[in-house]
């Protein structure tokens, strides 16, 4: 079972590492998590066009300075082939700079969950039916700006923990 | 048996939680959507949270299938600091409702109540010992500051004893709360409810 998973890419984990193995230890986690991705992400996905969904998700890591997942949602959108100057907008957090008014809705109850996630209120959530958001698309929409903020974090978690197998040989080469 | 602790709009109290936009109804649930709230939560059904969450039936399967892994699989970090850990997170984060339901669980497993208190009054220097400083330190840390973790801040987890597959618990107990946070704060909202004598 040597198959890297998308948290095991982009936190760089080797196939055998220490980092690697603690981490599929808890198999079940990896799998839930991995399947999290795939139906958040599912191109199926009725109601949250797949290239609004990785917009949120870029836009998240770009907000939370997640470089290596900001990396892996750019190029997610490169392969939809999604306007280079509206994905530089949206890797900038250039909110004001997006035209369309659709995803500035979604793009603005992002910037609260990412940055301020106890400044939501009712008046918030319903900016998002009134933009023409079904009500399963709201839930959508909300569980993976949550599920990026998990995923930010197990991301840096991983890799430091995988930094830190390798700490030891670092300071070993430091004082050569 | 339970003392009362409330601090800085933070309660250790049961409270209720109330969607803001339309639940699924149980009368027109499909099959599909049953099952995933009988997988995800024993009071699921009568749950605002759940069965708000249910319009997307395999989103939440998953979902709830990572949050039980995380938080009640067997070795590794102790159910309790597990527990810690969300409530700290859920304290930085503002959110009332999961505060609550974690204080609680903390006080039901760990048989006391001390370090919850620290928490709610000031999560920044709360923890009862030096790993609990050291749990509740990098708690906040990888929730402030989620997108950059240094190997110096887990070498300060295993200086007070944590092995690696407690620091990967940690984590994955961290890392959960920014995602459960999140859905309470921004679908809905607390609310109190008859309080037993």
């Amino acid at each position: 079972m040597n198959q890297l998973d998308i948290v095991d890419r982009v936190a760089g984990l080797t196939p055998g590492s220490p980092a690697y193995l603690t981490r599929h230890k808890r198999e079940k986690v990896a799998a839930a998590t991995e399947l999290s991705d795939i139906a958040l992400f599912d191109p199926a996905l009725p109601d949250l066009a797949l290239g609004e969904r990785l917009l949120v998700a870029l836009y998240a890591c770009a907000l939370s300075q997640a470089t290596s997942l900001s990396v892996h949602y750019r190029e997610r959108l490169a392969a939809l082939d999604t306007e280079p100057s509206l994905l530089d907008q949206v890797a900038r957090t250039a909110l004001d700079e997006v035209a369309e008014p659709r995803l500035r809705e979604l793009l603005r109850f992002t910037h609260t969950l990412i940055t301020q996630p106890a400044a939501g209120d009712q008046a918030a959530l319903l900016r998002l039916p009134a933009a023409g958001l079904s009500t399963p698309a709201v839930v959508a929409l909300a569980q993976l700006i949550a599920y990026v903020s998990y995923q930010i974090r197990l991301v840096a978690g991983l890799r430091a923990l995988d930094a830190l197998d390798a700490l030891p040989a670092l300071n070993s080469s430091e004082s050569v | 048996m339970t003392r009362l602790i409330e601090s800085h709009g933070f309660t250790n109290r049961e409270l209720g939680w109330d969607a803001w936009l339309d639940i699924v109804d149980l009368e027109h649930a499909t099959p599909e959507q049953i099952a995933v709230l009988e997988e995800s939560h024993p009071k699921a059904k009568v749950s605002d949270y759940y069965l708000f969450l249910v319009h997307q039936p395999e989103i939440l399967r998953q979902r709830s299938a990572a949050f039980n892994a995380i938080m009640y699989a067997p070795g590794g970090l102790s159910r309790a600091e597990r527990e810690l850990a969300s409530a700290v997170v859920s304290r930085i984060n503002g959110c009332v409702y999961c505060a609550s339901v974690h204080a609680q669980r903390f006080e039901q497993l760990a048989k006391r109540d001390d370090v919850i208190e620290q928490v709610f009054h000031d999560p920044y220097t709360a923890g009862t010992t030096p790993r609990e400083q050291a749990i509740v330190q990098f708690s906040i840390a990888l929730t402030l500051n989620g997108g950059a973790v240094e190997p110096q801040q887990l070498l300060a987890l295993r200086e007070v004893g944590l092995n690696d597959d407690e620091i990967l618990d940690l984590i994955h107990s961290i890392a959960i709360f920014a995602w459960a946070n999140r859905l309470m704060l921004n679908l809905g909202e607390p609310q109190d409810v008859p309080q037993a004598v």
